[in-house]
Parts: C-alpha cells; sequence; structure tokens
C-alpha cells in the first residue's frame, strides 16, 4: 500500500532512502531517473528529497560526461570518478581544449629548444614549471603519448650516440618531428574526396565534371 | 591479378598505347583469366586475325604470355595443343613507370645505356642485332655507334636491367596439390600456412629462363673492339653445333628486366625512409648491405635482408665517403636503429626491411586519414593502428584525448569508409551492456587503399586527357605566338590558355608519378 505523500516522518524516511541510495554508488553516482527505479518512491518525493539534501551539502549534482543531460547526483563526501568527469580533462563536462592546448604548447616548446628531451626532464619542466599547478607525471605523459600520435613528436630510445650522447642508453627520449611531406594520394582530389566510391568514368560523377578538380586545376 | 580498379587502370593503359582492339582482348584475358585462341574469339566477338595481331602486339611487348597446360596430355587420344594466354597484370602496370627506369639508366651507368633500353621499352623485345640496326639507322660512322651499343647492351646486362626472353610456350601444370593434413593439431610438423602458387606464379616460373642463362651474353666473334667492350664478368656462352641450334646475336631477343628496376626503387625507397627516420649514417649502412647482397638476393619482395657478417657490413659501409668517417661502435649503433639489435645465431645481421615497407604504408594511409577525416580522426586512426588490437569506444576516447561525444562519430566516419574494422560485444552481467569494438585491419584496409590509389590514377590519366582535349587547338597555334614576347610580361588569352595548360600538364604529370610510387608501395614492395 502506498504511503501518503507529505507528512514530515515521511519525508524524513525518504531522505534517508534516498542519501543511502545516491551514497551507496560511491564516486559514481546515479540518475535521477534510476533514484525512481530502485526506490519505487512518488517522483514528487524523490524531488523534494534531493532538493533538501543538496540544501544540507549532503550531495551535489555531477555533470554525468555520456549524459551531460540528466541529472546526476552523488554523495558530498565523494569526489566523481573518471568514468563520470570524463577524467582530468574534463571541466565541468567538457573538454578542457584549452588546457590541453596550452600543456601541448608547452611541452612541444621544452623539447623543440632541447632538441632531444627525456620523459623526465618534462615531466620536471612542466611541473615545477608553476604555470600548469596540479599537474601530474601521468598528465604529461599522457600529453606526451598525443603528441607522439599526432605525429608532432618522435619517441626514441638514446643510443647514447649523437644528440643522445646526454642520455644514458634505453632511457626514453623525445625530439621534435619535421613535418613530412603529405602523401601521394592525399596530394590530389581523389585521396581527399568524400564520394571516391561514387565516381567513375561515365557516371554523374566523374573526374571530368569533378568540382574538387576543378578547384585543384584553377591556379 | 589486380583489384577492381586495377583492372581497370590497366585497360586503361593498355588502350592509350595500344587501341581499343588490343585492349579489348587484354580485358577479356584478365576478366575470364587465360583462354586459348578460340575462346578469346568468341569471348570478344572479334575477327580471329584482329585477335592473333592484338596477341602478337601484347606477347611483344611482354603483357600476355602463352603456355600450354599441362593437364591436356593426361587423355593419350588427343592430337591438338592448346595454347592458352595469360595476361600479365604486374608487366602491363610497369609501362607507368618506363620513365622512371630510363632514369634509373641514366643515372647509374649512362646516357647511351638510356638510349638502348629506350628502345627496348619503346619495341617490347630486340635482339643486339635490331637494337645495332636501330642506333645506326641514318647516321653517319655506324661502325663507331655499333660499338657504344655492344657496350651498352653488355653495360645493361651487367647490371641485370636486361634478360633474356621467356621460353614462347612453356609446359605448365595447371592443377593445385593439396598439401597433405597435419598429423595432429598443434603437431611441430604441422607447416606455416603459405597461399598456393597462382597460374600466374607458375606461368612465369616456367616460362623464365633458368638462371646461368637469363642474363648470359653470346660471345660475338667480330673485331677487338667488340672484345673489349665485353664485361669479363659477363657469362659467356660458346656458339657451337652442340647447342642444338644456333644462338647469335639475330635471334636471341632480349628485354627489359622489370624486376631489376623495381628491386632498384624498392632499395631506394627503403634507403630514403630511413635516411628521414633516422640519419645520414643509419641510410649508409642500410645502402651498403642492400647494395651488397642485391644479387643474391632470391626475389624482390624479402621480408630480411640477406644476413651480413659486422666486419663485411664494416667494409661495405667505407667504400663510401661518408662510411668511412664510421666506427665499427657507430655502425653497430645504427643496427640497432635500424630495428637489428642482435645477431643471428651466426653472427650475422639481417634488417627487418618488411617492417621498413609497413611504416611507409602506415605513413601513406595516415596522410589520407588525417587530410579527409581531420586531426582528431588521424590521432584515433595512429591509435589503433599502434595498438593493433581491439579497443572499446570510452576507451579509445580517453586514451587519443577526444571528446566521449565527438569519438563515436569519428569512428563510425572512419568505419563507413572501410578505414576501421567494428565488432559488437553484448555482455550481459547485471544488465545488459553493448560495446562497440574498433581495429585497424591492415592487410585488408591496404587492399583497399590500393584499389583507391588504382582509382585515382585511372581519374588523374582520364582527367589529364581531358584537359588536354579542351586546348587541342594550341597545337596548330605557331611556338612563338605561344610564350609572351612583350616587355611588359602582359599575355593576351591563348598564352594564358598555354601557360596554364602547361601548368595543369605538369602537375598532373607528377602527381601521377608521385602516386606510382605509392601503387609499388603497396604493391610490388
Amino acid at each position: 500500500m502506498r504511503k501518503p505523500v507529505g507528512s514530515s516522518k515521511d519525508m524524513i524516511d525518504a531522505e534517508r532512502i534516498v542519501f543511502n541510495l545516491i551514497h551507496s554508488k560511491q564516486n559514481m553516482g546515479i540518475w535521477v531517473a534510476d533514484i525512481k527505479r530502485e526506490t519505487t518512491l512518488p517522483e514528487s518525493m524523490i524531488k523534494k528529497s534531493i532538493k533538501n539534501l543538496q540544501t544540507r551539502g549532503e550531495i551535489k549534482e555531477v555533470v554525468n560526461i555520456k549524459n551531460k543531460s540528466r541529472k546526476h547526483y552523488m554523495a558530498a563526501s565523494f569526489e566523481p570518478a573518471d568514468e563520470v568527469t570524463g577524467g582530468n580533462w574534463y571541466s565541468e563536462g567538457k573538454l578542457d581544449k584549452e588546457y590541453i592546448y596550452e600543456l601541448r604548447q608547452a611541452c612541444l616548446r621544452y623539447i623543440s629548444r632541447s632538441s632531444v628531451a627525456s620523459r623526465n626532464g618534462i615531466s620536471e619542466f612542466i611541473i615545477k614549471g608553476g604555470c600548469f599547478p596540479g599537474a601530474t607525471t601521468a598528465e604529461v605523459d599522457q600529453i606526451l603519448e598525443n603528441l607522439v600520435l599526432d605525429d608532432e613528436i618522435i619517441e626514441e630510445k638514446s643510443t647514447g650516440y649523437g644528440d643522445y650522447e646526454n642520455f644514458p642508453v634505453g632511457r626514453v627520449c623525445y625530439r621534435c618531428k619535421s613535418k613530412g611531406e603529405v602523401g601521394a594520394m592525399a596530394s590530389i582530389p581523389c585521396g581527399v574526396c568524400p564520394r571516391i566510391n561514387l565516381c567513375s568514368p561515365d557516371d554523374f560523377i566523374s573526374p571530368k565534371n569533378c568540382e574538387l578538380y576543378q578547384k585543384w586545376l584553377n591556379f | 591479378m589486380g583489384s577492381q580498379y586495377g583492372l581497370k587502370f590497366a585497360v586503361h593503359l593498355v588502350t592509350n598505347h595500344f587501341g581499343k582492339i588490343v585492349a579489348k582482348v587484354c580485358e577479356t584475358l584478365f576478366r575470364k583469366g587465360p583462354l586459348s585462341l578460340g575462346e578469346i574469339i568468341r569471348c570478344t566477338e572479334l575477327t580471329p586475325e584482329q585477335v592473333k595481331n592484338s596477341l602478337l602486339v601484347l606477347v611483344q611487348h611482354n603483357c600476355v604470355q602463352a603456355y600450354v597446360p599441362a593437364d591436356q596430355f593426361r587423355d593419350e587420344e588427343e592430337s591438338t595443343v592448346t595454347v592458352e594466354y595469360l595476361a600479365l597484370f604486374d608487366n602491363v602496370i610497369h609501362r607507368l613507370r618506363f620513365p622512371k627506369f630510363l632514369e634509373i639508366a641514366k643515372r647509374q651507368l649512362d646516357d647511351e645505356c638510356e638510349k638502348v633500353l629506350d628502345g627496348l621499352l619503346r619495341d617490347g623485345r630486340l635482339t643486339l642485332k635490331q637494337m645495332v640496326e636501330r642506333a645506326v639507322q641514318g647516321k653517319e660512322n655506324p661502325g663507331a655507334i655499333e660499338a657504344v651499343v655492344r657496350g651498352s647492351f653488355h653495360k645493361l646486362l651487367k647490371a641485370h636491367y636486361v634478360e633474356r626472353c621467356p621460353a614462347p610456350e612453356p609446359v605448365v601444370s595447371t592443377l593445385i596439390k593439396a598439401e597433405p593434413a597435419p598429423r595432429k593439431r598443434g603437431s611441430k610438423m604441422a607447416k606455416k600456412f603459405e597461399a598456393p602458387e597462382t597460374i600466374e606464379q607458375r606461368v612465369m616460373e616456367a616460362a623464365l629462363p633458368g638462371e646461368a642463362i637469363r642474363f648470359a651474353v653470346i660471345e660475338y666473334t667480330g673485331g677487338n673492339a667488340d672484345r673489349e667492350a665485353n664485361s669479363d664478368d659477363t657469362i659467356m656462352v660458346n656458339v657451337g653445333d652442340n647447342s642444338g641450334g644456333i644462338a647469335n646475336e639475330g635471334s636471341i631477343l632480349w628485354r627489359a628486366n622489370f624486376e631489376e628496376f623495381i628491386r632498384h626503387l624498392r632499395h631506394k625507397l627503403l634507403i630514403e625512409n630511413e635516411r628521414k627516420r633516422l640519419d645520414d649514417g643509419a641510410a649508409t649502412i642500410l645502402s651498403a648491405i642492400l647494395d651488397a647482397t642485391k644479387n643474391v638476393e632470391k626475389k624482390v619482395k624479402i621480408e630480411k635482408s640477406v644476413p651480413l657478417s659486422l666486419d663485411s657490413i664494416f667494409t661495405e659501409v667505407t667504400k663510401n665517403e661518408y662510411g668511412r668517417t664510421m666506427t665499427i661502435d657507430r655502425v653497430r649503433a645504427s643496427l640497432v636503429q635500424l630495428g637489428c639489435p642482435q645477431r643471428n645465431l651466426d653472427d650475422s645481421y639481417s634488417i627487418d626491411l618488411k617492417n621498413i615497407v609497413e611504416m611507409a604504408r602506415n605513413e601513406e594511409v595516415e596522410s589520407i586519414v588525417l587530410k579527409r577525416f581531420g586531426g582528431d580522426a588521424y590521432r584515433i586512426f595512429r591509435l589503433l593502428s599502434k595498438s593493433n588490437c581491439f579497443l572499446e569506444t570510452d576507451k579509445i576516447a580517453e586514451l587519443a584525448i577526444v571528446d566521449k561525444k565527438e569519438a563515436p562519430r569519428l569512428l563510425y566516419k572512419l568505419w563507413k569508409d572501410n578505414y576501421l574494422h567494428m565488432e559488437k560485444l553484448v555482455v550481459t552481467a547485471a544488465k545488459q551492456s553493448r560495446f562497440m569494438l574498433w581495429k585497424v585491419n591492415k592487410p585488408v584496409l591496404w587492399e583497399y587503399v590500393l584499389d583507391e590509389m588504382y582509382h585515382a590514377a585511372l581519374n588523374l590519366s582520364l582527367r589529364l586527357a581531358f584537359e588536354q582535349e579542351k586546348d587541342e587547338d594550341l597545337l596548330h597555334v605557331s611556338r612563338d605566338k605561344l610564350t609572351p614576347t612583350d616587355k611588359s610580361g602582359e599575355v593576351n588569352s591563348v598564352q594564358k590558355r598555354y601557360l596554364r595548360l602547361r601548368d595543369v600538364l605538369f602537375l598532373m604529370g607528377s602527381s601521377l608519378m608521385k602516386l606510382d610510387d605509392a601503387l609499388m608501395l603497396f604493391h610490388d614492395f
């Protein structure tokens, strides 16, 4: 039998049930709809409980990176997990592109100035430099891995010779990579064309009437 | 055999060089496989004479190889021998790169060798006598020219850039032998899987002259000047009645050895790629190893360089001016950089050439991804390419630092265009969860990209022809009217069109040559 809504004892019970459920989800938190499904409390009672708990500072609303439009709640004593926030690179549910860009540029500048730089050297420069308070070694490592993926730098092990003579053999080092030539296929219109599968000599889209070719040959 | 657009491009080349009728015969052989003369006539609906002439042209230019299937001899009652014709896809595509072969001959040997090679490429196959006749025609001082031609021919032969033509109609078994099944699962006796030999490989192997005579020259019993022109290293074959036939310079046919040119181009790519990736030292060492071992490479696409001891490598390296500045330790360090950190069991070193080719292929494909799909997609693609395993969507977004909402969209785009392989995983625990897993399947992707490249090469050629046709009238305008002569630099409309056409043809021609390097990278190297 459903409990009547509105009595203060009911509210206290509801708040306790809602709080216990939210608390049990620890740093993952819980979506409002899931609270409703798991507690079977009326929606209005859930809403009021959440409002009261928030006012008292016992729970907080967090942005869930996987679904920013959903209201997601967590006990105030927990820090949201990376799966909820998106990790270090997210701020209020958005990828902090500016921070990432600045950190990348700082790493690139250091490597470029040094010609060859070790992983430890770069981390020390960034963390102790003061421009990025709170930056961690793990974050710097991830930025370096991303710069390798972007082909901006090369990761190599020191041979102890030439540019690497200041680094012990086997030490992980990075150096800037000069921009290579654009590949043969990427240099021509067909290489960038999203319709190449529809193109045929005698078809509606053909090399003779291709707009990309027209632009390319329009000196 | 080529891919869908590979065949279309090959047919396009044959059409341009030999006309539509010959191209029709060639296309029929590409699409239906080896056929007899009667079958070709039926399929093409051309006259017997047209088909015969077309086959003669294609054989002359090494685009078709005739052979006799051995299985027809099982029936003892069969009295007639049926010859079948096989279209050679690789040799047709090589026609695109004749200018590169000529450049190699010119740089490595000299201008005269280039001229002799030019004759062979234009005419398909020639006897030495025909090469001489071709060169002396209408010239004064034929004796001196003849000596130069012979000398150049020997240089080309010594470098293996010229070879004896294959047997005209070798007998070839076309049955594929069944491999015996291994005795037990996981048995140590179980063989590594090797794809069965294609009919093209069998025919070419049967047709090719043995190594002893493939680059063997006939002794010329003419004047002293010619003896001096003959290299001591060239294998000499005695002319005599016991040869079973008179082998002389008027009957032995020679042709350009495409395999050696492709080997040269492959080595060039390997060396230049390592120079860009590492430094001049590493390039010098790799070049020395490849130079020292090129004559003992069993095939072009070897996966590892022929093993050499450190002493042999060092000896080769010091033949080069830059190499003489290197110490043995420096050479050893470069071998590590080249991906050969330790010796083989017999104390020799071997460079992983397949890895260098794969890196070059990766770079080419990544370049396409960057241009076509943008920076974030490029990073995701490289992550998956380097991981060489399945990764889940969120994990990809995390590792590549791409917005978690954006990552699925980019992955889907790459998958839709065949650049990624995707699988769905359903996990049933407290509740059912679906995961999308992504991977770069390199062998499949490279075949797909190669077909796209053939498509692009065909498009470039067609557009080039179209641009030339558009301004065909400029061919009839006298040259002095085409170039601006006015000191003010002003150009009239005809001159503008001419300058534009000149620039367009240069751009597209050079793009096609660059694209051809990529075709070789994915098909021949």
